[in-house]
């Protein structure tokens, strides 16, 4: 492969990156900017991929990749800068002439007709004047086995889980005879053993020849699959580099300009103290006893201790989200689902979250902007209504100097980086934004918090001040629940890990002793 | 909410520019332009009697619209609004040709107007029925019933209660009671939207309902009192209404207001997704309406003329709004 490293500033045109294999690339960009409002969201960045290629884009929420990707795609145009298809010249005036072109995105929110059958989700855009379903069932069919999907054609698209929607979405790349996929955080929403999946389906098409553009915020899949990474930062180019050449501390100093030592990852380096305290001392404040709830939870039991983190680890639809939902009374619990919940020995059974929140318990979303944060709101705005919403902070009229203290205090405590409490939340990038919604939740003072993927679409540099700001609320004397799906994360927050599959707790683990292997076997199998 | 992004400015700018035009300076500034014009061009337009005329026509088509916003800000929409206004004025001159006191007619009418809002937020809330069939289904249904109780379309209060007359009709220092409401209405709603716990509950349900009910807040009871809100501030309109023609007429309910006043709402930029707009949405909304419809009469365009410049009007504060609150929300979410 190319030995090249592209140093940034470098006015060097796109194509002299090819040199070292001598091929023209299926795409490349040279000097591409865009300007939103008069800030540059890309500028001056030199791009390229070849067939059979895959080339990871690495950088921070708001560094430009998504949109040097939708530029590639059509979907915007930009400001200055040219493409060009196959070494000419090309214009992409929509998504559609990108399309023609042979350029997919899979985007992270699928565009599928959800109420339409995957067989006619793949023809969408194609479909001939009359269509005979049998025969497009059948070419459905061969498509989805060639490519070693197991998904029916005549199933609903609505009734799929998000791995399977992505399948077809490829499916669809393919059928289009696409020369070029973009993937946009495609890895995001699935659990690992569909990530290894999906792997070899990347693998498979670079063996076809289709050029793919990778973009993560996971750096070890990038690291692992790509041939080629890219680094972008504040919009701007920072390396152009050969993958093995690699290594993901030096990816992670190229992303945020700065050295990030290894410490949120490393075992307990935070974890250390409070870990070593003896767990029968620890006061018991949530008894989880034998709950069903339909499918989704089977017969679980657990227990949350004062002043301990609870890593729960487990695929989608383990019920892990679901068991955390019912705690918070997000979830409504119906007398025919058994079991019991006991509040520091009492029983409980809320019908909704202002009931749990009342009692002390706060669920802090997956989904910060499905619904996490209002984003109409100001930052602070977004955090007092957090307290407004608690028996505590209830008033009939509204304080300036409350919201203002309150702000105060939370932007300095998880280390919100806003030059102004007034800004708009979604001024924030991804990890402040979930700094805000952790803000929110502690503004209502809990005394157990349960985080759900608390770092998923969060900044490289904002995760270790996150995971700081849970040993933080535990070191309080708070309980604490943590799922996530990453589980280096899992191992390096937690004091005991609980691993979920099929709706039960089936391993319980001390994050001292545990590692990937365990939890992964108890997951799975 | 104004003086909000006022106060914004003493600090460093933020990393992107915030919207520098609302659509509340936009409208603001063309029912200025707009007047002026008239003013110019049209002779007795700028006079303190037309003036006078102007706001008192508008008076109830404001109040309307403050209770619409109230429900529009929480992703809401009543299309029963004129409906319970109607049955509430109606039930209020039943009440006093049965010879009742005032004060216990008024009390009988907001007590119908509040079990329409109750019936309406409790299907919404519960039912988890979509606002537009809701509403659309309890306007039918209450027309219907006022129909069949009444037995006639037009109602009349007796000439006697002229308590009652008073405020549709009295003139408290010169100033028309229709435009003493309209003020009075503006300014209570003004403050419980910004001023109090509740009125920042409509903006975060409006804004993300899952999320305000994840955060705590009562959604379904706040739904429920929402609806009740805006049908007793309907009720206040109709109260001015019937009292300043001294009649109700059913068919009101048929008639297009309702869309006069989901136009003055959106046209001042409380946008029909929730969270966003204030009163001063409503009011510069009503202004504009108040002066285009006042200038087109002076001017004597007939009315299908006046109905095809108020569509063309709806059409452009839709686009308006789709401008200013992208879809492709780019610029505003860099942060992902």
């Amino acid at each position: 492969m190319n030995e090249m490293i592209i140093a940034a500033g470098a006015a060097q045109p796109a194509a002299a990156a090819a040199k070292g294999t001598g091929k023209v690339p299926v795409l490349s960009v040279t000097r591409a900017s865009k300007i939103y409002g008069g800030v540059h969201a890309i500028e001056d960045v030199d791009f390229d991929v070849h067939a059979g290629e895959v080339h990871a884009l690495v950088g921070e929420n708001g560094a430009g990749k998504s949109t040097l990707c939708k530029a590639i795609a059509g979907a915007i145009q930009l400001t200055s800068g040219e493409i060009a298809l196959d070494g000419a010249p090309a214009h992409f005036e929509r998504p559609a002439d990108a399309l023609a072109a042979g350029i997919n995105m899979v985007y992270q929110e699928t565009s599928l007709v959800p109420t339409m059958t995957v067989a006619q989700n793949l023809e969408l855009g194609n479909e001939p004047l009359i269509t005979r379903f049998r025969s497009l069932n059948i070419q459905a069919q061969q498509l989805l086995q060639s490519l070693n999907f197991h998904v029916e054609p005549t199933a609903m698209v609505a009734t799929l889980g998000t791995a399977k929607r992505q399948m077809v979405e490829i499916a669809r790349a393919v059928r289009h005879k696409a020369r070029l996929i973009i993937f946009d955080e495609p890895t995001a929403s699935l659990t690992p053993e569909e990530i290894l999946h999906f792997f070899h389906l990347v693998e498979d098409l670079r063996a076809r020849g289709v050029a793919i553009i990778y973009i993560s915020h996971a750096l070890e899949e990038s690291l692992k699959i790509s041939d080629r990474i890219t680094v972008l930062r504040d919009g701007k180019l920072v390396i152009t580099a050969p993958t093995k050449d690699m290594t993901r501390e030096e990816l992670v100093r190229h992303m945020v300009g700065r050295d990030i030592s290894r410490t949120h990852y490393a075992k307990h380096a935070t974890a250390a103290p409070a870990a070593s305290a003896p767990p029968v001392l620890r006061e018991k404040v949530l008894e989880v006893e034998n709950v069903t709830m339909g499918t989704a939870v089977k017969n679980m039991s657990f227990s949350l201790y004062a002043g301990e983190v609870v890593g729960v680890a487990g695929l989608i639809g383990s019920g892990r989200t679901e068991i955390a939902k019912v705690i918070a009374g997000a979830l409504k619990r119906n007398l025919i689902n058994g079991g019991m919940i006991y509040l520091r020995g009492k029983p409980v059974r809320y019908r909704v979250p202002r009931q749990a929140i009342d009692d002390g318990i706060v669920y802090i979303t997956e989904d910060r902007k499905l619904d996490g944060f209002f984003e109409t709101m100001a930052i602070d705005d977004n955090m007092y209504v957090g307290k407004l919403a608690t028996k505590a902070g209830r008033t009939f009229l509204l304080s300036g100097a409350v919201r203002k203290s309150l702000a105060a205090d939370l932007i300095a405590r998880l280390r919100i980086a806003a030059l102004d409490s007034r800004a708009k939340i979604v001024e924030l990038s991804g990890g402040n934004q979930q700094k805000v919604v952790v803000g929110k939740a502690l503004a209502q003072d809990p005394s157990i918090v349960i985080f759900d993927e608390p770092t998923r679409g969060v900044d490289v540099g904002a995760i270790p001040e996150i995971h700081g700001a849970i040993r933080r609320l535990a070191d309080e004397g708070k309980a604490v629940m943590v799922i996530s799906s990453y589980l280096p994360e899992v191992l390096s927050i937690s004091d005991r890990i609980l691993v979920a599959r099929q709706g039960r707790i089936v391993a319980e683990l001390d994050a001292a002793t545990a590692d990937e292997r365990q939890i992964m076997y108890a997951a799975i199998h | 909410m104004v003086g909000s992004t006022v106060s914004v400015g003493q600090h460093r700018p933020a990393r992107f520019p915030r919207l520098l035009v609302s659509q509340e300076a936009v409208i603001l500034i063309v029912a200025i332009v707009l007047a002026l014009v008239f003013a110019l061009t049209l002779p007795g337009f700028a006079t303190v009697g037309n003036l006078l005329t102007l706001a008192r026509s508008v008076s109830v088509l404001g109040i309307l619209g403050l209770a619409m916003a109230l429900v529009v800000i929480g992703r809401g929409l009543d299309l029963s609004l004129i409906a319970a206004m109607a049955a509430g004025s109606a039930a209020v001159i039943q009440a006093l040709n049965a010879g009742l006191p005032v004060p216990v007619a008024l009390l009988i009418g907001l007590a119908v107007v509040l079990a329409i809002g109750f019936v309406n937020g409790w299907v919404i809330a519960f039912v988890e029925v979509p606002a537009l069939f809701t509403t659309l289904a309890t306007a039918f249904l209450i027309f219907g019933l006022t129909r069949f109780v009444l037995k006639t379309v037009i109602v009349y209060p007796p000439p006697t209660a002229t308590a009652f007359l008073y405020l549709g009709q009295g003139r408290p220092l010169g100033i028309p009671m229709p435009i003493i409401m309209f003020a009075a209405v503006a300014v209570l709603v003004h403050l419980f939207l910004s001023r109090t716990r509740a009125g920042r509950f409509i903006y975060a349900r409006g804004d993300n309902t899952e999320a305000a009910r994840l955060t705590g807040v009562d959604v379904r009871r706040d739904i429920i009192v929402s609806y009740m809100l805006a049908a007793a501030i309907g009720f206040l309109a109709g109260i001015v209404s019937s009292a300043s023609t001294a009649s109700m007429n059913m068919q009101i309910i048929n008639s297009t207001l309702i869309f006069d006043v989901v136009l003055v709402v959106v046209l001042g930029g409380v946008s029909l997704v929730g969270g966003r707009g204030s009163v001063l949405s409503v009011l510069v909304g009503t202004l504009l309406i108040g002066v285009l419809l006042n200038g087109l009469t002076i001017m004597n365009v007939n009315g299908q003329v006046q109905d095809i410049i108020r569509g063309l009007v709806l059409l452009g504060a839709i686009i308006l709004d789709n401008r200013l609150h992208p879809r492709d929300e780019e610029t505003a979410r860099q942060g992902d």
